[in-house]
């Protein structure tokens, strides 16, 4: 057992979390973050993509006891920014979301793009989603929302 | 016909709880006194069970219960169309997906250590993999209680297929084969089953497709009436029809557990359980033969496929059935043959996929249809041209094509001139012959599909609307959401219908205990028939409202009546209007039920299985899509530049929708069937059993799509919708490959179009011989996971050097994205000491000798990025933002990738290059260093010694020639996500008399582990660089790879690739000297 203190979407919890207790596991498992999908475990899908310390990385890859002292932000934190919301609405409404399951990942990739990079290029999104994989979209909606909550050039 | 919602781009109605992260999939799901349970796999792929030895398992702590085929009380095999599939067997293994016994237990490890201590002893035999195989005499049954192999067989017959061959005087034959495809739906399956608090009946929860599918199947399984059995899908992720027999299965399970518990019980795969066990898109061998006429008019066709059902039926015998009556594509031909028989395997068993058997034609077909036009001196359009079927012609099955617009003609018509198809393919032809190792091509397929699903069965399906007091509307149906969005698409219906806005209507998801039946969500059915029950509710529903309003509104027919903005009024007296509310105000006043039950069933259509003949389904569309693509001959790398997909959906009725599913289905079909998706079985052994082996399309996989919609109104459908899901999925592979066979001016037979069957004509598999594989699975867990770390947390860099000398046995844990995926695989312990909250091994600082020190720690994204490297240190930064992803690079250390010391390193060979220096500490030692290049020894072998820790990389300044040119060569299959193929990092001066006077070339997964090809350098330094030198240089590597790595299964592409990708190298610097 790992006595941690970190802060979740702005609170401030501790807790006791085991060796072989994942990121992943003490947001859905201990927190009930539920919004945080899991589809691979390696690494390779991305559904899992928190933001740490204002990166996104993915937290099947993480392991809680790491997390002493971070700063970790959720999909459920995203209705109380206005960069978050702004994406939710835009990806409602330009089709970024299908069966919504790489969603929360999808998102919270694009918010860590967003929060430093307001005004990304093209190619800057395509950097920043690459260990996204969206089996439902094609990518080109998820596009489309992402480029929909830019201010106009 | 003009409408309101119908065909405008709205946002979708269950969007916002799914980008909230608040809806509520399968797995998120948590019961009170809830278990969990775990599958115990066979360890085999085929043989008979032995012993069965549970002892062990029972004693684990928390275990409740383990089942076995024993404890079932019902119908112990069950399946869509043959009852052959046992959700836990007896004694016959038949796939290494088959399931010996269940367990449940009060945690998921619990479950797990449980199934890991089941022992099992079986007598093997050996596993029967390729169809071919299996018909052949004397074969081994798969199953021992059928007579043979044979799953089923169907055929079509169209004319005399004897005349139609004696009638042409151009006649083609040519064999095509695909492989599986994998369905990869994001979320794995999971299921929870329970005991109903208030109604105490048996409740089925989670992941699934055809919630009225799993209740019958449970009910049979546990010998309860279908009254006693509720099924409540959740939030669905993604399926394509993926989530449908396994799910029937895995529920079977789960409600066998807490049938036997009397307690909740919930089951969730991983991806590796989830791609060992679930079913796959059907391999198919097809043999065609093409007979034309001089006129190039097809007279006869001849098709024979053997399709892999593996190693249960699943829905083989309806996929095969679709493909025998597609699969001479939307020609006009008198003279058709087709048979398709499916065939049991011991590979994983094969069933619905998004297509249901017309991609794997459509591939043959139409691949077959552009080399026949080749070979007749046509363009490929123009012999389309010439056979599509045309209104009123007579399909390959029989049928006269007379109740919907035949779109074949419009179709191709308006994507070839879209994309500027014959003019783009006169340019590349031109630009091809000039020669150059890149070839461009452009490739179109056309294809009809039979709408909903036919003569399968019984096609009709059901919705419930109810308008309230305030004259808000709900609305169910029986076919559901699976993420496509047909939510929104009903509720649009049904607001259409009523003319009221969409925010009135409210779609909820109905139990199974609250709906008929209605047919499965299949099919791509779900527009035309859901579409149509709601409207037959809601029609129902306007008669009752029109006999109530006939008065006030002088409505003499209600036709004359107009439903629009919420209003609704006679068209003869238009200034005579009622609110919607008012109008429903008023027919409950008369006491008319404002609910509703609709019940649509499909026109009649008939098929005579016996002659292979008749009107397979009741409506049919169109599409066609191209493919704009370059070759790298050298590699074989396929670039995407643009896709076209032209569709007659008869109706769009959600634009959004509509962009959506076509974009989807180009990646799904174009790319992921067409190049990247291989999915490998060895045996019956599953190889690809995740996403860093099976490969999905990425976002830098997609092209730019021109998407067309053709709208031709079709009287069978809502507002004239026809379908859409699988029909842009189905021919994209078929386009792509005649895009390819262009470029490279040689056809091309097999799917996945992978680099080495671009290069090669055919694909590399590692051989592995089956003892290998057994001895493999003995050492593997049943369930991949973490349960096997012990974890110290170092404070400072004394403290992690202190705790790896107190146990060398430490391994190290930094970013982890290594050590975790590696750890996952792990039976014995793995105790851990973790760096990562060490500061002072996360800096890059300059040293005052001129050195960059950069900390083991420091996570390549920081590296990249950072002021002192990205400037100076070019290829480091192109090398290492290949690694991955971005969440990985967010994680992952430089030290890492070098202790971990993979052939395929990215940093190695850039680090190399630049003479990176490691340092090593132990605890009460002076830290040592030494080159990197000495520090790796080979593939994962280092001179870290036990107890040591790599603490920094010492960068010397960079390289100051003038003239420097630096370069960094990588090929991966994929163009993100990529564990590298291969590469050449190089460093390269040419001084003004074109003498190459400076040369460093690295390479990266090429020969044992990165290193500078010191022999390369000394030949090409200080000469003149020119063709010719480079060719001397070639030919150099070229020996030096045979003899390293000449004998190994990969060679006859390595080889020759990393011989052009040196090449290439060469060229660039060479034209690049004068800059």
């Amino acid at each position: 057992m790992h006595r941690i203190e970190l802060k979740v979407n702005g609170i401030h919890v501790h807790h006791d979390v085991g060796d072989n207790q994942r990121l992943i596991d003490f947001l859905r498992d201990d927190l009930r973050l539920t919004g945080t999908k899991e589809g691979c475990s390696v690494g390779e899908c991305g559904a899992c993509t928190v933001i740490v310390d204002g990166k996104a990385v993915c937290s099947c890859l993480l392991l809680a006891a790491q997390c002493d002292g971070a700063e970790i932000v959720t999909v459920e934190a995203l209705r109380h920014d206005k960069v978050g919301q702004r994406l939710q609405a835009a990806f409602v409404r330009h089709g970024g979301v299908q069966c919504g399951f790489c969603t929360p990942g999808v998102l919270m990739s694009a918010k860590a793009l967003l929060d430093s990079t307001p005004q990304p290029t093209d190619a800057q999104i395509n950097d920043a989603l690459e260990g996204n994989l969206c089996r439902c979209t094609g990518y080109a909606p998820i596009i489309k929302s992402i480029k929909a909550v830019l201010k106009p050039a | 016909m003009e409408t309101a919602t119908v065909g405008s781009e709205v946002p979708r109605t269950d969007g916002m709880a799914k980008v909230k992260g608040l809806a509520v999939y399968g797995d998120d799901i948590v019961m009170k006194d809830m278990l969990y349970g775990v599958c115990r796999y066979a360890d085999i792929a085929a043989g008979r069970i032995d012993t069965l030895d549970l002892s062990e398992a029972e004693k684990v702590p928390g275990v409740v219960r383990i089942a076995t085929w024993q404890d079932i009380p019902g119908e112990k095999q069950i399946g869509v169309v043959i009852p052959d599939y046992p959700p836990i067997v007896d004694r016959e293994i038949a796939f290494r997906g088959d399931v010996v016994a269940v367990v449940a237990a009060e945690s998921y490890e619990a479950a797990c250590l449980a199934a890991e201590k089941i022992k099992i002893s079986y007598t093997p035999w050996t596993p029967i993999t390729s169809v071919q195989e299996a018909i052949s005499p004397g074969a081994r049954l798969i199953h021992s209680d059928r007579d043979n192999n044979i799953i089923n067989h169907h055929h079509t017959v169209k004319g005399d297929i004897e005349a139609g061959f004696a009638a042409s005087t151009h006649i083609f034959e040519r064999e095509y084969s695909v492989g599986f495809q994998e369905h990869a739906y994001i979320e794995p399956e999971s299921i929870t089953t329970c005991y109903d608090d208030n109604e105490q009946i048996m409740t089925v929860y989670g992941s699934i497709q055809n919630a009225h599918r799993v209740r019958g199947f449970v009910a049979k399984y546990l010998g309860l009436p279908q009254s006693k059995v509720n099924v409540r899908r959740s939030i669905l992720g993604g399926s394509f029809g993926g989530k449908d027999d396994i799910i029937d299965h895995l529920a079977c399970r789960s409600a066998l557990m807490t049938w036997l518990t009397s307690r909740p019980v919930k089951m969730t795969y991983n991806r590796e359980q989830s791609m060992r066990e679930s079913y796959k898109r059907h391999p198919y061998i097809m043999k065609y033969k093409i007979g034309l006429d001089d006129e190039a008019r097809i007279q006869a066709m001849k098709i024979d496929v053997l399709a892999d059902g593996g190693s249960y039926a699943g829905q083989t015998v309806f996929v095969t059935w679709r493909s025998s009556v597609q699969a001479a594509g939307p020609y006009n031909i008198p003279n058709v043959r087709v048979d398709v028989t499916g065939v049991y395997t011991n590979n994983n068993y094969t069933s619905a996929y998004r297509g249901f058997g017309a991609p794997q034609v459509i591939f043959a077909n139409e691949s077959l249809i552009d080399e026949v036009a080749d070979a007749l001196g046509l363009s490929p359009v123009e012999l389309r041209r010439r056979n599509a079927l045309r209104q009123g012609d007579t399909s390959m099955a029989g049928q006269v094509f007379t109740e919907h617009t035949v779109s074949a003609l419009e179709v191709l018509e308006k994507a070839t001139s879209s994309a500027e198809f014959e003019e783009k393919r006169q340019y590349y032809a031109r630009l091809n012959a000039q020669g150059g190792p890149l070839r461009y091509g452009i490739g179109l397929a056309l294809s009809h599909r039979g709408c909903s699903l036919g003569a399968e069965g019984l096609d009709a399906s059901s919705a419930l609307i109810q308008i309230n007091a305030d004259a808000s509307v709900n609305i169910s149906t029986s076919v559901s959401e699976n993420g496509q969005g047909l939510q929104t698409t009903m509720s649009m219906i049904a607001a259409e219908a009523f003319g009221i806005g969409l925010e009135n209507v409210m779609f909820s998801e109905p139990d199974t205990a609250m709906i008929a039946d209605g047919g499965s969500t299949v099919a791509s059915r779900g527009t035309l028939m859901g579409g149509q029950a709601i409207l037959s509710a809601a029609n129902k529903l306007k008669r009752r409202m029109a006999q109530a309003i006939s008065e006030k509104l002088a409505v003499e027919n209600e036709e004359d009546l107009v439903w629009e903005n919420g209003k609704v009024f006679n068209r003869r007296h238009p200034y005579n209007r009622l609110s919607f509310q008012e109008v429903a105000n008023m027919t409950r006043a008369t006491g008319a039920n404002l609910s509703a039950y609709g019940w649509h069933v499909a026109p009649s259509i008939h098929w005579d299985e016996e002659k292979g003949t008749g009107s397979p389904y009741f409506t049919w569309v169109y599409g066609c899509q191209i493919a704009d693509i370059i070759v790298d001959t050298r590699t074989g790398k396929i670039s995407i530049n643009h896709a076209t997909a032209a569709h007659d959906v008869g109706k769009v009725i959600n634009k959004v929708g509509f962009e959506g599913q076509v974009s989807g289905g180009i990646a799904q079909g174009m790319v992921g069937y067409g190049m990247l998706e291989e999915f490998n079985i060895e045996h019956g052994e599953v190889k690809s059993e995740n996403f860093d082996t099976y490969l999905l399309p990425t976002i830098k996989d997609i092209p730019p799509i021109t998407i067309i919609p053709v709208e031709n109104h079709d009287k069978a459908g809502p507002f004239g919708a026809k379908v859409l899901g699988e029909p842009v999925l189905e021919l994209g592979a078929a386009a792509l490959n005649n895009a390819v066979s262009f470029a490279m001016g040689k056809r091309n037979y097999a799917l996945p179009l992978t680099l080495e069957q671009v290069k090669l004509g055919h694909p590399l598999k590692k051989p592995v011989r089956q003892s290998e594989l057994l001895a493999e699975s003995a050492e593997k867990k049943q369930v991949l996971r973490l349960n096997t770390l012990a974890l110290t947390r170092a404070r400072s860099l004394e403290e992690a050097l202190f705790l790896l000398r107190e146990d060398p046995q430490r391994r190290v844990i930094a970013g982890g994205t290594d050590v975790l995926v590696q750890a996952r695989l792990n039976v014995a312990p793995v105790p851990l000491v973790d760096i990562s909250g060490i500061k002072a091994l996360k800096t890059i600082t300059s040293q005052p000798d001129g050195n960059i020190r950069i900390g083991s720690g420091v996570c390549f994204s920081d590296l990249t990025s950072h002021e002192l490297i990205a400037p100076h240190y070019p290829l480091l930064v192109t090398a290492c933002n290949t690694i991955g992803s971005l969440q990985l690079r967010n994680r992952a250390t430089v030290g890492g990738n070098i202790v971990n010391a993979a052939p395929c390193a990215d940093s190695v060979p850039p680090l190399i290059i630049y003479d990176a220096q490691v340092e090593l500490q132990r605890h009460g030692a002076a830290p040592r260093s030494m080159p990197l290049s000495d520090f790796i020894t080979g593939g994962y072998k280092t001179q870290l010694e036990p107890g040591e820790l790599l603490t920094a990389i010492l960068l010397p300044p960079p390289q100051r020639h003038p003239g420097l040119q630096q370069r960094y060569l990588q090929l991966g299959r994929r163009n993100a996500l990529n564990i590298t193929r291969q590469s050449f990092t190089g460093q390269f001066v040419v001084n003004e008399s074109g003498l190459l006077t400076f040369c460093r070339i690295v390479d990266g997964a090429l020969f044992s582990h990165p290193q500078r090809l010191i022999a390369l350098e000394k030949c090409l330094t200080g000469r003149q660089l020119n063709a010719a030198l480079i060719q001397e240089g070639a030919t150099l590597l070229k020996q030096m790879l045979e003899e390293a790595i000449g004998k190994r299964w990969s060679a006859p592409y390595k080889v020759p690739a990393g011989v052009e990708m040196f090449t290439q190298l060469l060229e660039e610097v060479l034209a690049n000297k004068s800059r």
